[in-house]
């Protein structure tokens, strides 16, 4: 065999060697997914036509010899000769000619393709793949489900620990933080964490069922530091001003009670979905909504976001 | 016939112009009564948003970030509906860009919001370790140009019929008026009134003084802009 | 035929190969600057904070595709034409005080032009539509440029003692009817300081602000029917028109067919300009638009081909040149890397693969395919061609040629394999669901893999780099040195050791 095909052979199998350890290597690989095949195939009929096409010219330099009939003109000492068209070339001109015409007049019409057809159907297949499994998600494997969703959408604000990153979003490791609470006491909040418009009042309709009087600036910083806490330390300052003043709504444990306030203690299920589903707008920031994500989606990253303060 | 027009350049030169121009008709012109309708829940953009997406090209962020969500179902998933022709109605130029370096925008206002482009326009990889996106820190200092923003709602307004100051459909079936001012004075007072929203959301105190102040830092009205994207 | 040369009258061309070789160090330097950047953003503040507004990568990439462009290879354009046209049409510029005068008028309002995009730029005063950032009085000098040009070209045609236009003559002719076409209608603005306020207020904000005649979807498609055809006319026809006098005349063989160059030439004329869809396959453009802009791609790749065929059987039988002359290899690689770009573009114009392709960084590798294996060789080719007929001294290196084809024959495949990998790495990625039907990546994640691609191409585009000043270098010692010729080859350039 001549050098040159050698060589040709030699950065085919390169070529297959790369593409096959650079689509192993990724995860998933192929997928499955026909537009990864096509591309990767494309990718690599492009290197192979190209390289033995060239050696078949690079080969007539080494061994032809340039004949023919020269033309009379001459341009700068440039002569051309009369020569015909080779072969192939001409064959496939004309042909893709003929097929892009035919293609074009008959071949696209009749298959009455739609961009927006294909992607109803492509989101049709795989909804119904999906649902089939959604079914059977539960417990471990809800909360694994739970963490894809928290790695490809909430990690870019919460952080990839879940932690916020310095207070840019709120720290999920916990179901609130001290400034938080404050400033919900200061300021109110209606953010739907019930699902419904069902606001909690600011300071000034805050009473301290003990004291008679509205809750003052010592009263709201004890219980912040109660709830942030965890509503952990019964014999604190805080808890009394809790149990006086915020369990009439949340209940004595903090654990909510519905319709009328939601859990400050933990993470439920409801109130993620809820978050996820009308965004949040508080002390840290703004939080967006989620349209995007189903319904089934929003059931896992809430049982990931629980697993998370559970794990705490 | 084609050696003879090789001799004869003038006629050569008509021959070449005939066979490349006709294409482009073809590929064009159809497409112009069609395309430039909007569609439903399409607003024009206020002087704040159209200053902020003048700094958005200033700054070329359509080198690395596109705005077009093309029909597949991991693009959907991962930036909302597909795009519709109408919804560029009033984009002047188009912004859908050609690489995507960074995500696509084209609805970027759904799901970030004004404190998170604030930290990571100020200096991304400190909200998204590993960006590669640069900060744009004098953002926050450089004032926004209201003038030609004005100056361009005026242009459209007059040349291509954008509808300022009219009742356009939105989907809940309600319609919505964007207000554009009569005068440069009215203008600015009408993009200051939107920048103390912006900025009311944000947390850099000379951002916030600067408004106060009845300035407005290139950041507000990118950031206007960007929350207009939906 | 009786070969005593005219004295060709070089002035023009000597101006602009100077401006060839100086912005297409600038354009490479800031492109290295850009590759560098997206590996290590650090490099975004390399100037200090302070001048990040200027050097960061949103604010220089304009100005790299610009100043290659606009710069490198319309100058490299301009030199040859300043030199091929007079030859081929066997009359000296020398002869026409006209023309001279419009040749050197054409170079100085060009200067003019590249100082005031470097400003503009710089500045961020962008439209933003890529190859076509200028704003509208940048354009109406652009198009004085471009006049002057045409007058050159139609100029010196009319004043031929060669009855018969040679192929190179065709191809710059169709640049120039090309360009100018596609100029003028993609850049249809309105100044926005022709507006009055309701208050009767005029010439409200920056004087030179514009906006396009064309909104959204339809500005799109005028863009890319633009974008795609400043690739055809800018990229590939004044290329073309490069090797079909270039290698010809090095290698001192005949071109292989005319019926081929005639074929070829028609075909690309007709072919090109409706593959423009393939640039918005998916968008809101209609089905049928881009259905055809994918046909015609893959109709193009014939053309295409045919001109670097003929090429390549000009040389039949020629191996031991191309063996032993660095200038010709530029040439014959240049074609081959152009065959493999016309069949790349065509395979991402399928729209299957176009679904992986587009937005990636594989449209990068593509682009740099073309680009620094066909339109960089060419012009580096075409340079080393004419400088000892236009310096009229041997070629000051040989061996500092061929050290500088492999160094940057290196570069190029460094650039396009690693973002041919990342691209469809990062493609595939984008498109990966999980197994719980969720996006498996999220966007970081994607951006975050292509690191050491990054750095490889990095490397790739420095090694081009410092190929191409090891080519100023040696066309500066070329015309500076003592080596003189007298008597002018007619092929096989001179070149020292
Ligand atoms: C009148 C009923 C009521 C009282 C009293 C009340 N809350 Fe609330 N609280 C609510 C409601 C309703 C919400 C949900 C508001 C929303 O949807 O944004 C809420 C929300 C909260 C939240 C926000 C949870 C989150 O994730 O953002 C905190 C923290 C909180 N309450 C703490 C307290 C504390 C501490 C007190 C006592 C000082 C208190 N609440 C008193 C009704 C009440
Ligand atoms: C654009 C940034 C951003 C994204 C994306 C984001 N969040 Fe948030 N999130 C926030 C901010 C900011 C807060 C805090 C709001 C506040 O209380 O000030 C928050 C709060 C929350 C809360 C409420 C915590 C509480 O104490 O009430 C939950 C739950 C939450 N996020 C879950 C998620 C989940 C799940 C996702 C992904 C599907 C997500 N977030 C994506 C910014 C974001
Ligand atoms: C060098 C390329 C580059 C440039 C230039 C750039 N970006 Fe980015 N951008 C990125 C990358 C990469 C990401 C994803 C990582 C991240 O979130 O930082 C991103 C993310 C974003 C996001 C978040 C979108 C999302 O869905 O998370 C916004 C908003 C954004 N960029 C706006 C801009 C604006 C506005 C500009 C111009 C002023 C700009 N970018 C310039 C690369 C770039
Ligand atoms: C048969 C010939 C060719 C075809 C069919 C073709 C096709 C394509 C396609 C499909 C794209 C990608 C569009 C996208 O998805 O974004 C593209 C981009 C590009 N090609 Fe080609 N290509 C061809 C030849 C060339 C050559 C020879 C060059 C340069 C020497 C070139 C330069 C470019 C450039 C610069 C872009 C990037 C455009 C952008 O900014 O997005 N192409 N081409
Ligand atoms: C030293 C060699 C070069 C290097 C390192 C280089 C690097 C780059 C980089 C990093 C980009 C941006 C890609 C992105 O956005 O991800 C780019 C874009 C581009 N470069 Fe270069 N470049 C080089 C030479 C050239 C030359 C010589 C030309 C033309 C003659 C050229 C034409 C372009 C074009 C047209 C684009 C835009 C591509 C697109 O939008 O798809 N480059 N280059
Ligand atoms: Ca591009
Ligand atoms: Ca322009
Ligand atoms: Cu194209």
């Amino acid at each position: 065999m001549n050098k040159l095909y050698l060589w040709g052979l030699i950065i085919t199998a390169a070529m297959l060697g790369a593409t096959y350890l650079s689509v192993g290597m990724s995860k998933g690989g192929l997928n499955g997914d026909i537009v990864n095949m096509l591309a990767v195939a494309g990718a690599v009929a492009l290197v192979i036509i190209t390289v033995f096409v060239v050696i078949k010219y690079v080969r007539q330099m080494q061994t032809d010899q340039a004949t023919g009939e020269l033309a009379e003109e001459s341009w700068d000492n440039i002569g051309e000769y009369k020569n015909s068209v080779p072969f192939g070339w001409a064959i496939m001109f004309l042909g893709t000619m003929i097929w892009g015409m035919w293609y074009f007049t008959v071949g696209y019409p009749v298959n009455a393709f739609s961009q927006i057809g294909q992607y109803n159907e492509e989101v049709a297949e795989k909804n119904a793949k999906f649902e089939k499994e959604y079914a059977n998600i539960q417990g471990d494997r809800l909360v694994e489900m739970g963490e894809s969703v928290f790695l490809a959408e909430c990690k870019v604000c919460h952080g990839i620990a879940a932690d916020g990153i310095d207070g840019k979003a709120a720290n999920l490791n916990q179901r609130i933080e001290e400034k938080s609470v404050k400033y919900v006491i200061e300021h109110g909040s209606n953010n739907k964490l019930l699902g419904t418009e069902m606001p909690m009042p600011d300071r000034n309709g805050l009473f301290n069922a003990a004291t008679g009087t509205l809750i003052t600036d010592a009263e709201i910083d004890a219980v912040a530091k109660y709830v942030a806490n965890g509503l952990k330390d019964a014999n604190s300052e805080g808890a009394k001003v809790f149990a006086n003043t915020c369990a009439s709504c949340h209940g004595p444990d903090g654990k909510g009670m519905e319709y009328v306030a939601p859990n400050i203690a933990e993470f439920t299920p409801a109130l993620v979905v809820n978050v996820l589903t009308h965004g949040k707008k508080g002390a840290i920031g703004k939080m967006p909504a989620f349209d995007r994500l189903n319904a089934k989606q929003k059931e896992a990253a809430a049982a990931y976001i629980i697993s998370l303060s559970k794990g705490e | 016939m084609f050696h003879w027009l090789e001799k004869h350049p003038f006629l050569f030169a008509v021959g070449v112009f005939i066979t490349i121009a006709f294409a482009g008709l073809i590929e064009i012109v159809p497409n112009f009564a069609e395309a430039s309708r909007p569609v439903i829940g399409t607003k024009p953009y206020s002087t704040l948003e159209l200053a902020g997406r003048n700094v958005y090209i200033k700054n070329s962020c359509n080198a690395c970030h596109s705005q077009l969500i093309r029909p597949f179902k991991a693009e959907t998933d991962r930036y909302g509906h597909y795009s519709l022709s109408g919804e560029y109605a009033f984009d002047r130029p188009f912004l859908w860009g050609s690489k995507r370096t960074g995500p696509d925008l084209m609805r970027v206002g759904n799901y970030r919001t004004t404190d998170w482009h604030e930290n990571h326009m100020k200096n991304p990889a400190a909200v998204v370790p590993g960006s590669i996106m640069p900060g744009y820190p004098w953002m926050f200092t450089n004032k926004a140009d209201i003038d030609t923003a004005y100056a361009e709602q005026l242009t459209v307004a007059q040349f291509f019929a954008v509808p300022y100051n009219k009742p356009v459909p939105m989907k809940d079936g309600s319609t919505a008026v964007v207000k554009m001012g009569k005068s440069v004075a009215e203008a600015h007072a009408l993009a200051l009134e939107e920048a103390k929203k912006v900025a009311a959301d944000m947390k850099d105190q000379d951002v916030k003084d600067a408004v106060a102040r009845g300035e407005i830092p290139e950041i507000v009205a990118l950031i206007a802009y960007l929350n207009s994207l939906k | 035929m009786e070969n005593r040369p005219l004295e060709y009258d070089y002035t023009v061309a000597k101006m602009f190969m100077l401006t060839t070789v100086l912005l297409g160090i600038v354009g490479m330097l800031i492109g290295v600057t850009l590759a560098f950047e997206l590996a290590f953003p650090s490099i975004n503040t390399i100037l200090g904070s302070g001048l990040a507004e200027y050097t960061n990568f949103s604010r220089l990439r304009p100005l790299h595709t610009d100043a290659v462009i606009f710069g490198f290879t319309l100058s490299g354009i301009f030199a040859t034409w300043y030199y091929v046209g007079q030859r081929v049409l066997k009359v000296s510029m020398a002869e026409s005080g006209f023309l001279m005068f419009i040749g050197k008028l054409h170079f100085w309002l060009y200067i003019v032009g590249v100082a005031a995009v470097v400003v503009s730029l710089f500045a961020g005063v962008t439209t933003s539509k890529e190859y076509a950032e200028f704003e509208w009085p940048i354009d109406i000098a652009i198009v004085v440029v471009w006049v002057l040009f045409g007058i050159s070209i139609f100029g010196l045609i009319g004043i031929r003692r060669e009855k018969s236009l040679y192929i190179s003559v065709w191809y710059y002719i169709a640049t120039f009817l090309g360009i100018a076409m596609l100029y003028l209608f993609n850049n249809m603005e309105v100044p926005t300081m022709l507006a009055t306020s309701p208050a009767g207020e005029t010439g409200i904000g920056n004087w030179w602000h514009s906006v396009s005649m064309y909104a959204g979807t339809n500005d799109a498609l005028v863009q890319w029917w633009y974008g795609h055809n400043a690739v055809a006319f800018g990229f590939t026809v004044p290329i073309v028109a490069m090797i079909y006098y270039f290698l010809p005349k090095e290698s001192g063989q005949a071109v292989y067919s005319y019926k081929l160059s005639l074929l070829s030439f028609w075909g690309l004329m007709f072919v090109y300009l409706w593959a423009g869809g393939h640039h918005l396959l998916y968008s809101t453009v209609p089905d049928w638009m881009q259905t055809m802009g994918s046909i015609f791609s893959v109709i193009l790749i014939l053309p295409s081909w045919g001109s670097a065929i003929n090429m390549l059987l000009t040389m039949k039988g020629e191996w031991q040149q191309v063996a032993a002359s660095p200038l010709i290899k530029f040439m014959v690689l240049g074609s081959t890397f152009y065959m493999f770009s016309t069949l790349e573009g065509p395979i991402q114009a399928i729209k299957s693969v176009n679904a992986i392709a587009h937005f990636t960084d594989w449209i990068v590798g593509h682009v740099h395919d073309g680009v620094l294996g066909w339109v960089g060789f060419m012009i580096m080719a075409a340079l080393y061609h004419m400088a000892p007929r236009v310096f009229k001294r041997e070629i000051y290196s040989k061996s500092l040629m061929a050290a500088q084809f492999w160094i940057q024959t290196l570069g190029v495949v460094l650039y396009f394999t690693s973002m041919w990998i990342a691209g469809i790495t990062q493609g595939m990625m984008w498109r990966a669901h999980d197994e719980f039907g969720n996006l498996a990546y999220s966007f970081i994640d994607t951006v975050t893999v292509l690191h050491p691609y990054y750095a490889i191409r990095g490397v790739g585009g420095l090694l081009y780099l410092v190929g191409f000043l090891m080519f100023a270098y040696n066309i500066y010692k070329t015309w500076t040195s003592d080596r003189e010729v007298d008597a002018e080859r007619l092929n096989a350039s001179p070149m020292g050791a």
